[in-house]
Formats: C-alpha cells, sequence, structure tokens
C-alpha cells in the first residue's frame, strides 16, 4: 500500500540516521478499538474519563522530568509537539500528512517508542504544519489536550523502563498533529515487534493489549498514594482495592454525619451560583457552603444578622419568608419552607438545635 | 484540588437540587433513613455529573432505579435531565441481558477451570507464573465487585472505570467533608 510504502520510506529514513537496528513492523486491524478510541467522549476537560488523565500526567512529569513539560501539558489544546529527538526529520509534509491519515500505532508501544523523546526535547515549535507523523494515541482523537500528556506521561514511565530493557529500539518520529487524524477511521494498527519477539497477529495484539493494561495500570498507580513504590500487579491491585474500599466507606460515614447534623439542610442555591458561581476557588468553598446554608442576601454583611436569628429563633416562618421576599427562591424551596415552617414544633426545634451543638 | 473545581461546583449543585426534591418529602425520618437518602442523592449527583460518559456512572443510576423503592427517589432527584432516562432505560435491558450472559460467562470459566486441572504438571516458571495469574485474577474479582457494573467489563474497561471512580469519589468525599465542616463549624 501505498502510504505503507510511504511510511516505510521515512521510518526506514529514521532508523539509517538514528543508527538503530531496522525492526520488522507489521500492520493490525483494530477496528474496534479504534472506532472506541477515536470517538471518545467530548466534554470538557474536567468532566470526561480521559481529562482525568490530566491529572496525574502533569504530577508525575513534574516529578519525574524537567518543569518544561507541565507547561507544555497546559497549553492550549492545539498542542503540537516536536519531536526532534537527535535526528531532523524531513520535512516532507505531503508524506507526512497521507502517513497520519492511514497509519495509526496502537498502544503504548509505539506511544513509548516514537514519543520517548517528547520530555526531553520539548521545543514546541509554532507552525502547525508538521514535519513530523502524527500519531493518534488513543486519547488522541478529539482531545489532544490531554492525550499529550497521557501519551507523554506513558512515555515517560515506559522510557526508564524500555531503556534498561532494550538498548536500542528503534524511534520514528511522531508528531501531534490534531488535524489530520481525528475524525478519520484507520483500518490498520502498526505495531511494531521488538528484536526477537514473535511476530504473529496473535502474539502483537496480545503484547498491544498488555501494554495498554500496564500503561492504565501505571496511571492508577499514581493516582493511588503509595503505589509508587509498589511493583508487582497483585500488590498495586490490593491498595487499589483498599483506597477504592476506604473512599467508599468515607461517604458512607460523611453522609452518616450529615445526616445527624440537620435533619433539614436548605440551601438556597439560586442566589449562590449566581452570585459566586464566577469566583468558586477552593479555599472558599467552605466560606462558599455556608453562606449556603444560612441562606442569605448576595452581600455579606446580613450574615451577622441571620446567624443571631438563627441562634435565636432558627426556623420560624417571618425569618424564611424576608429572605424569600429578598432572595430569588426556586418554587419547590418554598413550598418547602412553607412545609417545614407549618410541619415545625418547639420540640423539634429544639431537638435540632441541640443536636447541631 | 484545583482541575476539579468545576466538578466539584457541578456536584455540589446537583446533590443540593436532589436532597431539596427528594428527602424532605416526609416528616419524620430516622437517622438512617436519612442517611440513605443523603447518600443515595450524593452518588446519584456524582454518576450524573459523568453525563452518562462513563458505565460505572450509567450502572450507579440504573442499579439505583432498579428497586422500586428508590427509583422515586431516582426519578426525582434526576428530573427533568433528558439524557438520564433513557440512558437508565437502555441500561436497564442492558443489565438483564448482561445478568444472563453473565451465567454463561461464569460456567465458561468453571469448564476452563476443570480443564486445567486436567492439565499435566506444568514446568516450575509456568506454574509461578500461573500462582501470580490467579492472584491478579483473584483481586480483578473484587475490584469487579467493587466498582459499580464491574462485572461486566474486561480489563482494561475495568482499569480505566477505577481511574474514573476514584476520582469520582475523592471529588465526592471532598465535597462532602466540606458541607460537614461547614456545618458543624457554625454550630
Amino acid at each position: 500500500m501505498e502510504s505503507n510504502a510511504g511510511t516505510k520510506e521515512t521510518r526506514s529514513n529514521l532508523t539509517a540516521s538514528d543508527g538503530g537496528e531496522v525492526t520488522a513492523f507489521e500492520s493490525l486491524q483494530f477496528t474496534d478499538e479504534i472506532h472506541r478510541l477515536i470517538l471518545a467522549p467530548t466534554t470538557d476537560n474536567s468532566s470526561s474519563f480521559t481529562a482525568l488523565l490530566e491529572l496525574p500526567p502533569p504530577q508525575a512529569v513534574e516529578l519525574l522530568h524537567s518543569p518544561d513539560s507541565p507547561k507544555l501539558i497546559a497549553a492550549s489544546p492545539p498542542n503540537v509537539e516536536d519531536f526532534q529527538g537527535s535526528f531532523r526529520f524531513p520535512s516532507n509534509s505531503g508524506l507526512i500528512e497521507r502517513d497520519a491519515r492511514f497509519s495509526l500505532f496502537s498502544g503504548e508501544a509505539n506511544n513509548s517508542n516514537e514519543k520517548r523523546n517528547s520530555p526531553e526535547s520539548k521545543n514546541v515549535s509554532a507552525n502547525p504544519e508538521k514535519n513530523v507523523k502524527s500519531e493518534p494515541a488513543e486519547t488522541e482523537s478529539s482531545q489532544p489536550l490531554v492525550s499529550d500528556p497521557t501519551v507523554e506521561k506513558r512515555s515517560i514511565k515506559r522510557k526508564d523502563r524500555e531503556n534498561k530493557v532494550k538498548g536500542s529500539t528503534k524511534k520514528s518520529k511522531t508528531v501531534a498533529n490534531e488535524n489530520s487524524e481525528d475524525a478519520e477511521k484507520l483500518p490498520y494498527v502498526h505495531v511494531r515487534a521488538r528484536r526477537g519477539q514473535a511476530t504473529d497477529s496473535h502474539s502483537l495484539a496480545e503484547r498491544a493489549r498488555r501494554e495498554k493494561i500496564n500503561a492504565r495500570m501505571k496511571l492508577l498507580q499514581e493516582l493511588v498514594p503509595g503505589c509508587n513504590k509498589i511493583s508487582g500487579t497483585a500488590l498495586v491491585l490490593d491498595e487499589i482495592i483498599n483506597h477504592v474500599q476506604s473512599l467508599q466507606r468515607q461517604v458512607e460515614f460523611l453522609s452518616m454525619r450529615l445526616a445527624a447534623v440537620n435533619p433539614r439542610i436548605d440551601f438556597n442555591l439560586d442566589s449562590v451560583f449566581t452570585s459566586e458561581s464566577g469566583s468558586l476557588m477552593d479555599s472558599n468553598f467552605p466560606s462558599l457552603v455556608m453562606p449556603a446554608i444560612w441562606p442569605e442576601v448576595q452581600g455579606n454583611g446580613h450574615r451577622q444578622q441571620y446567624q443571631h436569628q438563627w441562634h435565636l429563633d432558627t426556623l420560624q416562618q417571618p425569618v424564611w419568608g424576608r429572605e424569600e421576599v429578598c432572595n430569588n427562591y426556586i418554587t419547590p424551596e418554598n413550598s418547602l419552607l412553607t412545609y417545614d415552617s407549618s410541619a415545625n414544633s418547639a420540640t423539634l426545634q429544639a431537638n435540632h438545635l441541640k443536636m447541631e451543638l | 484540588m484545583c482541575p476539579h473545581t468545576s466538578l466539584k461546583q457541578q456536584f455540589l449543585k446537583k446533590w443540593i437540587m436532589g436532597l431539596q426534591r427528594c428527602s424532605f418529602s416526609k416528616k419524620n425520618m430516622s437517622i438512617l433513613e436519612r442517611k440513605k437518602t443523603i447518600k443515595l442523592s450524593a452518588d446519584i449527583a456524582m454518576a450524573s455529573a459523568r453525563n452518562g460518559t462513563t458505565r460505572w456512572s450509567r450502572a450507579l443510576i440504573s442499579n439505583a432505579s432498579k428497586d422500586g423503592s428508590d427509583n422515586r427517589l431516582v426519578q426525582q432527584i434526576l428530573g427533568p435531565d433528558s439524557n438520564t432516562p433513557a440512558a437508565t432505560t437502555t441500561n436497564k435491558a442492558g443489565t438483564r441481558r448482561a445478568s444472563v450472559c453473565k451465567k454463561i460467562v461464569k460456567r465458561s470459566h468453571q469448564i476452563r477451570r476443570r480443564r486445567r486441572k486436567c492439565v499435566a504438571a506444568a514446568p516450575v516458571k509456568a506454574v509461578t507464573s500461573s500462582i501470580s495469574e490467579h492472584l491478579v485474577r483473584k483481586r480483578r474479582q473484587v475490584l469487579k465487585t467493587l466498582i459499580p457494573g464491574g462485572e461486566f467489563m474486561d480489563e482494561i474497561c475495568l482499569i480505566e472505570e477505577t481511574l474514573d471512580y476514584i476520582t469520582s469519589l475523592r471529588v465526592q468525599v471532598d465535597v462532602m467533608r466540606s458541607v460537614a465542616s461547614a456545618c458543624f463549624s457554625q454550630s
């Protein structure tokens, strides 16, 4: 196939210049995986899984490598990496775009091989026309910003490992060229077989799958605290299980605690979120929650007054009514408040106060 | 955690709305009921913050809406969301099919295990690797029970869902902790 030939051509150029050994590579078909990977959900960064992969990579990258990389990761989505490495890439953009369009490198084998130089040579050139082939990793399809740190991170991890394992492995040039291959359906997956390994399709597929799993396990290791030093899948899985269980138990405990605090927590959503939605930071988070619990007018000046009222006659109708007039309550809350006022008894109020104190 | 601020906001908003909608319709709820409601609304809020992009969120919502008692609450919490009811209905059918498939898978696992026992004694290396594989497999099973909807996922999916689930749980814990501390600090 012409594209394959073109690919091989450029690769052989690289190997010749690189001085590494020539390794064979085959193409495999991973249509299902490709579809799944390419059609990854394209939500904003904080709400999709692949964006979550952003989280450990910056930390990992910061820990392991130069501080340039996080800056790179934090760059805007059209994030193009220039994998210079130790050699220049032939600047045949047409050839490279075609390669990019028709080839997809599977899994972490190629990611690590090809993007190995990325953390070291962070010379991000601004020109979008790439001299480098693009390698759509799993996450690159629609979230280039996320995919780069992901792949980088994986490449960083694997770099250490593979440097020990294989002295000279062929690297080909890759670049994140988002324009070319994002929406394309790529029928072939090029997987590089390392020297001395079987090259039939089954073992290659198995190996690609294995490496994918290992990459994700590494991500998990970084996410779960204390897993970095553990070697061995079983122990790491143990830690992960413990962590998940402890988190679930914490949720249970906190919900019990909240149930004990106040049987009726009225939140003033509208005023809180309309006035403060733009300026929510973590440090202000508790302070945000507190005005939510004691509904107050948009300014903070009334807070003292309301707190006083809260302590004295907590749940009386006139207080709520006044606040209702001032704020924009949503209608369920109106009904809730009216219900509360009617259902309140003195003993109930006393109980609530006691529970709070 | 700065990257999760918007997620926290989203979760808090949905949780509060859910609490408002569902939990205070009864006069006297025992503390356990309240806790259950709070936890349920928190879980559903967390799952709906994912908007059906991850499997564990869909499985969580569908599991919660399976029971008769919680179904009403779930529907109330989810409210006028258009996408989630569709997701839940499709997932219900999917889980039924999946439970049938699960039996088949279990049976096939048993047959495979029996076949493995008949294999002649393997060399030591294979034995140790099989031991480690056995350990890993056991732990994978445990992880599948922990993650909602995990039994129907293969390895790759399982690890991805675990990643997402852990971050969501962390966000949930952070938000709940700050709310609880705010409640307590004022009293």
